[in-house]
């Protein structure tokens, strides 16, 4: 049906992202950026891809996502621990429990709207932390952390190193380019149409929660996996992964990037850790500070976040008169 | 559980301070969100600050003066926020103000984490709010030895003055009534002819110097570091959710609730730190709008 | 702050990125292409980031540059800092430490620089920040942080990494204990210690017939030192009356003071430690808790681990009298504490805290174990280390035990000094009585663990 040269075109931007992601190793560090921080950058990558689609299709937005991340990321460290060192059972059994935490987190939370909603995600979140720093301790480790997992095995393949960021980097452009179906699907569709103007929507008769819910769990399927990932990376699972202060991050680099576009957030993400681990060695103390001031900047002055600056300077500078 | 009469009272006189603490930043809360409608992540850098300017007050000019001066200055912080930064907000989505505020909040938290340290400032306790109450002496019930700390019993009479005072300001003055008409719809009141946006500022300012107060007599109570304003932010925000978005006696009926719940079971350490989400959750499951919260607000 | 780019990339059985530039080629191909680089060519060669090229060798001080504990780690950064410079010029304790191979010219032959990291007091940002030191900067040697739990974690990632982490500041049992590490160092004491030298003291001043309540941060570390000071406060005669758990994230203690009171206890044991302690102690005193009789006694409070920098937040008006443990104290009047001390406050106009002078010892041990071992190569360097008797570093006769790496050696018994007998703004605490490190010594079997193989798997 579609013609050769109709997917290029359709799935530019993937195959954009692609082939800068793949050629990482090779211009990050020439930036002052190292292995592993790839690695990093790819797994929240896939984080706040899956946000996006919660946040900038549907409108909401939660401060609990990192309740996947982090209940994930635990799993998979436990099922790494005492099950086998193949990360394959542990992913799913892992984004297996996520999704089903999200579907019950989901059902009590998308009744409410706007407010509400970003307040309840709040409390879930900062409950599993505690959870996991108290009662849970025994599993998680607690303050200290899950750690003394075996080396992680893709069947046979050591997973260190690079062989980590190849893989993880496959998984991102797989997930983005199911992101960009979604967007075209009319699932995608519906979505937006519910941050457009909900009530509308339930008028012609469409079933506004069926495509909340949906969203929802989605986005925590993504997080979850980035979870996942982020134990195959680096087998360490702190409680931070699942607090507010995690989900808030998630939410600055989707607001820096640019919410709705499903590449800003990438953008943002990589921007905010670059910054983190690499330009705050030059600001000392006060990279959080700088990041906040941007933050707002962003939020007042370009709520479409760098995609807007984007769009904003290729009008300026490369359009002529009738807008070509 | 098997408690003692003593133990009991024990316990009820520390929920009631705890929530005393929740209920003054809670109240600036609510009031912001159900007259201007806007969500104030940013509450909790304002009791940050409050607490900051009132400790180096304190320690440079003695306690008096920082109780007279932290308030209206907070007053007029609040005020300068809202014409400066909040306003701009008041038509863009919920989700710009909640992501603006909390920007803020960062902001402000970094700041003072810059100009003070990330250490702990002790703020000392004036020397007439020092010392113990001999509660045996005033609860004839009670046997034996039984103290409670006084400047916490303080506490809990300032919030008893301040949420009178709010309350009286909203249902017997003018100026109130003003308010709770905005409350019920902004609109109208403006083809009223009333100048709503200049209530508007009174109102977050008024929220900000409640948290000034907060500051004042909470600051020896919950110490003075740059952590204190987003680990207050959470359970108040949750508090004033559980009361009732807009609704002040949801907030002081939820405060309470809220300090005893985790007076009570400080002993059992798993339950004490999830009993307020657990509260929050079933809440908001069983009676979406809050304890006192009017039907139909955003539900 | 320098950085040194040195060229050597290996990890131990992974691939390296030149391996990569020559087998795959660039571009879009969405697959790993797997490569099984052999092992034999590099064999027991190449291992974290050793063999060190150049001139220079790096180390990394990784150390909680903002969050609660930001203070203490620039008093540790302060020490690294003249660690550097003593090793690079010669003095400090240089001139103490016995038996040594410094010899005031780098570590063997090649000049101390370093890279800084901020650990947040954070577990995953200590591991991040660590791992960039060791991925970009190359350092052969990780160093710092003032938690336990951040340190827990930094010697599980320096381990699987193969980079030798010499702790900072950690005091919980795990961390030579259940948690030890073959790459994993540690200098300063541990809860199981503190137990051991307090108690004696705690019955002498107070009695033997006392009942004891304790408050306890919940997590690892406040968990070891709770079980330790039942442990022993129940050897000389002490009975429990109960112990909560608070949640670390505590500010306001009063519920839980509550529940003391309530209690026939006699004795408050606070399980805390920076924030949590400041706030605990603070709070019981409002409660009236220094004033007040129980049992026809004294209600006394104890605060098992002592910093300069908890005692300064809570307010010398509080500590007054309190008994704690310290690992050192710079009133110490022994030749390696007076040359630390002097050198210290000549460079910075105030005398360090016992997490500098830890962490200082520690880069100096660590430099020296390279030059007693002849190389920089890890297991040669642990090799050397373990089992290492050493004198002049402010603790007198320190054994660096090679069953659990954990340093034997003498602890300070400390009481908080009232606002009127401080000598300076730095004078918080006096010493009561030194413990000698035989007392204090243990059977490094109770805590279990393993410390793993030489090389990592």
């Amino acid at each position: 049906m579609t013609t050769q040269n109709n997917f290029w075109q359709h799935n530019r931007t993937v195959l954009i992202f692609a082939l800068i992601a793949l050629t990482m190793p090779f211009w990050f560090p020439l930036m002052g950026g190292y292995s592993g921080l790839d690695t990093k950058i790819m797994i929240f990558c896939i984080f706040v891809v899956g946000f996006d689609i919660l946040l900038g299709f549907t409108g909401y937005l939660s401060f609990g996502h990192a309740a996947f991340f982090g209940i994930s990321a635990y799993v998979t460290g436990i099922m790494l621990k005492s099950f086998s060192d193949n990360i394959i059972p542990a992913i799913l059994v892992a984004v297996l429990a996520a999704t089903l935490v999200a579907v019950i987190i989901g059902l009590l939370t998308l009744k409410r709207t706007g407010i509400y909603f970003s307040i309840l995600t709040l409390a879930f979140a900062e409950m599993f932390d505690s959870m996991a720093m108290s009662m849970l301790q025994k599993w998680t480790g607690g303050e200290n952390g899950l750690t003394g997992m075996p080396t992680p095995m893709l069947f046979n393949l050591k997973m260190q190193g690079d062989t980590v960021f190849y893989f993880v980097t496959f998984m991102a452009i797989l997930l983005f380019y199911l992101a960009k179906r979604i967007e075209r699907s009319p699932v995608g569709l519906m979505m937006k149409a519910i941050k457009c103007n909900q009530t509308r929507l339930e008028f012609t008769g469409i079933n506004a929660r069926k495509y909340k819910l949906l969203a929802f769990v989605i986005s925590a399927v993504y997080a979850a996996i980035a979870g996942a990932l982020m134990v195959v990376y680096e087998p360490f699972v702190g409680h931070e992964f699942l607090g507010w202060h995690q989900s808030g991050e998630i939410v600055i680099m989707s607001v820096i990037g640019g919410v709705g576009t499903l590449v800003g957030p990438m953008l943002g993400a990589g921007f905010m850790l670059y910054f983190e681990n690499v330009l705050s060695v030059n600001l000392g103390e006060q990279w959080l500070l700088v990041l906040g001031a941007i933050f707002m900047a962003v939020v007042i002055f370009m709520p479409g976040g760098f995609m807007e600056g984007i769009a904003r300077l290729k009008k300026r500078y490369f359009t002529t008169v009738d807008g070509e | 559980m098997d408690m003692t009469l003593n133990a009991f009272t024990l316990s009820i006189l520390t929920g009631l301070q705890l929530g005393s603490i929740y209920v003054l930043i809670a109240l600036g809360l609510t009031l912001i969100f159900g007259t201007l409608g806007v969500v104030n992540f940013a509450h909790g850098a304002l009791y940050l600050i409050a607490i900051y300017l009132a400790v180096s007050i304190n320690n440079a000019l003695g306690f008096g003066l920082a109780l007279i001066l932290v308030p209206p200055i907070l007053f007029i912080i609040g005020v300068l926020l809202e014409r400066g930064l909040i306003q701009r907000f008041y038509d863009r989505p919920h989700t710009d103000q909640i992501l603006v505020t909390f920007g803020l909040a960062i902001v402000i938290q970094e700041l003072l984490k810059w100009a003070f340290g990330a250490n702990n400032i002790p703020f000392s306790i004036p020397s007439w709010g020092n010392g113990i109450i001999f509660m045996h002496d005033y609860l004839p019930f009670l046997e034996g030895f039984v103290v409670y700390p006084k400047w916490r019993m303080i506490l809990v009479v300032v919030a008893i003055v301040t949420v009178s005072a709010v309350f009286a300001l909203l249902h017997l003055t003018r100026f109130g009534l003003v308010i709770r008409a905005g409350m019920r719809d902004a609109e109208m009141l403006q083809f009223l002819g009333v100048n709503i946006n200049r209530r508007f500022m009174v109102v977050f300012g008024l929220g900000a110097m409640i948290a000034g107060i907060a500051g004042v007599f909470g600051g020896p109570v919950t110490q003075v570091s740059p952590e204190v304003g987003m680990q207050l932010l959470v359970p108040s925000f949750l508090i004033v959710v559980i009361g009732g978005m807009g609704s002040l006696g949801g907030a002081v009926l939820a405060s309470i609730l809220i300090g005893m719940a985790q007076s009570f079971t400080a002993p059992y350490i798993y339950i004490n730190t999830i009993i307020i989400y657990l509260i929050t959750v079933i809440i908001l499951l069983v009676r979406p709008r809050g304890l006192l919260g009017a039907k139909g607000v955003f539900e | 702050m320098t950085d040194v780019k040195s060229e050597n990339t290996n990890h131990k059985a992974g691939w390296s990125r030149r391996d990569v530039l020559k087998a795959t080629s660039a571009g879009a191909a969405a697959g790993v292409t797997p490569m099984f680089f052999t092992q034999n060519a590099w064999a027991e060669e190449a291992l974290g980031n050793y063999p060190v090229k150049g001139s220079e060798v790096v180390l990394g001080f990784n150390v909680p540059q903002t969050g609660a504990y930001a203070d203490e780690g620039a008093d540790e950064l302060r020490a690294y800092k003249l660690a550097v410079k003593h090793l690079n010029n010669g003095g400090g304790m240089l001139d103490t430490l016995k038996p040594s191979k410094l010899t005031g010219n780098g570590i063997l032959g090649k000049k101390v620089t370093y890279v800084t990291g901020d650990t947040q007091t954070n577990a995953d940002a200590s591991r991040t920040s660590a791992r960039r030191m060791i991925e970009r900067d190359k350092v052969i040697m990780v160093t710092g942080g003032s938690s336990s739990g951040i340190a827990i974690a930094q010697q599980y990632l320096c381990n699987e990494l193969g980079i030798i982490f010499m702790c900072g500041l950690t005091h919980s049992n795990d961390t030579t204990g259940k948690d030890k590490q073959r790459y994993g160092f540690r200098h300063f004491f541990n809860a199981h210690m503190t137990g051991k030298a307090l108690s004696p003291v705690l019955s002498k001043e107070y009695g033997k017939d006392r009942r004891a309540f304790h408050l306890t941060a919940d997590y690892s570390w406040g968990h070891t030192q709770q079980e330790s000071m039942q442990e022993f406060t129940e050897k000389e005669g002490w009975s429990t009356a109960g112990n909560i758990m608070t949640p670390l994230k505590t500010t306001d203690f009063s519920q839980y003071l509550s529940q003391v009171l309530n209690s026939d206890a006699d004795v408050l044991i606070l399980n805390h430690y920076g924030a949590n302690m400041v706030n605990s102690l603070t709070n019981a005193v409002n409660f009236g808790m220094r004033d007040m009789q129980k049992n026809g006694k004294n209600l006394e409070i104890v605060v098992p681990l002592y910093s300069r920098l908890m005692a300064k937040g809570a307010g010398s008006a509080n500590i007054d009298g309190v008994l704690g443990t310290s690992g050192w104290n710079w009133a110490l009047q022994d030749e390696g504490s007076k040359v630390f001390v002097k050198t210290f406050t000549d460079e910075y106009g105030f005398p360090p805290s016992q997490a500098a002078h830890t962490c200082y010892v520690q880069t100096l041990l660590y430099a020296n174990a390279c030059e007693m071992a002849g190389t920089f190569y890890p297991p040669e360097v642990i090799k050397a280390l373990e089992d290492f008797q050493f004198t002049g570093a402010g603790n007198g006769e320190t054994l660096y035990r090679g069953s659990d790496h954990q340093c034997i050696k003498n602890i300070l018994v400390m009481q908080g000094k009232s606002p009127s007998a401080r000598s300076s703004e730095f004078d918080y605490l006096q010493i009561v009585d030194e413990v000698d490190a035989k007392t204090v010594d243990y059977d490094p079997a109770i805590f279990g663990g393993e410390l793993g193989p030489y090389v990592p798997a």
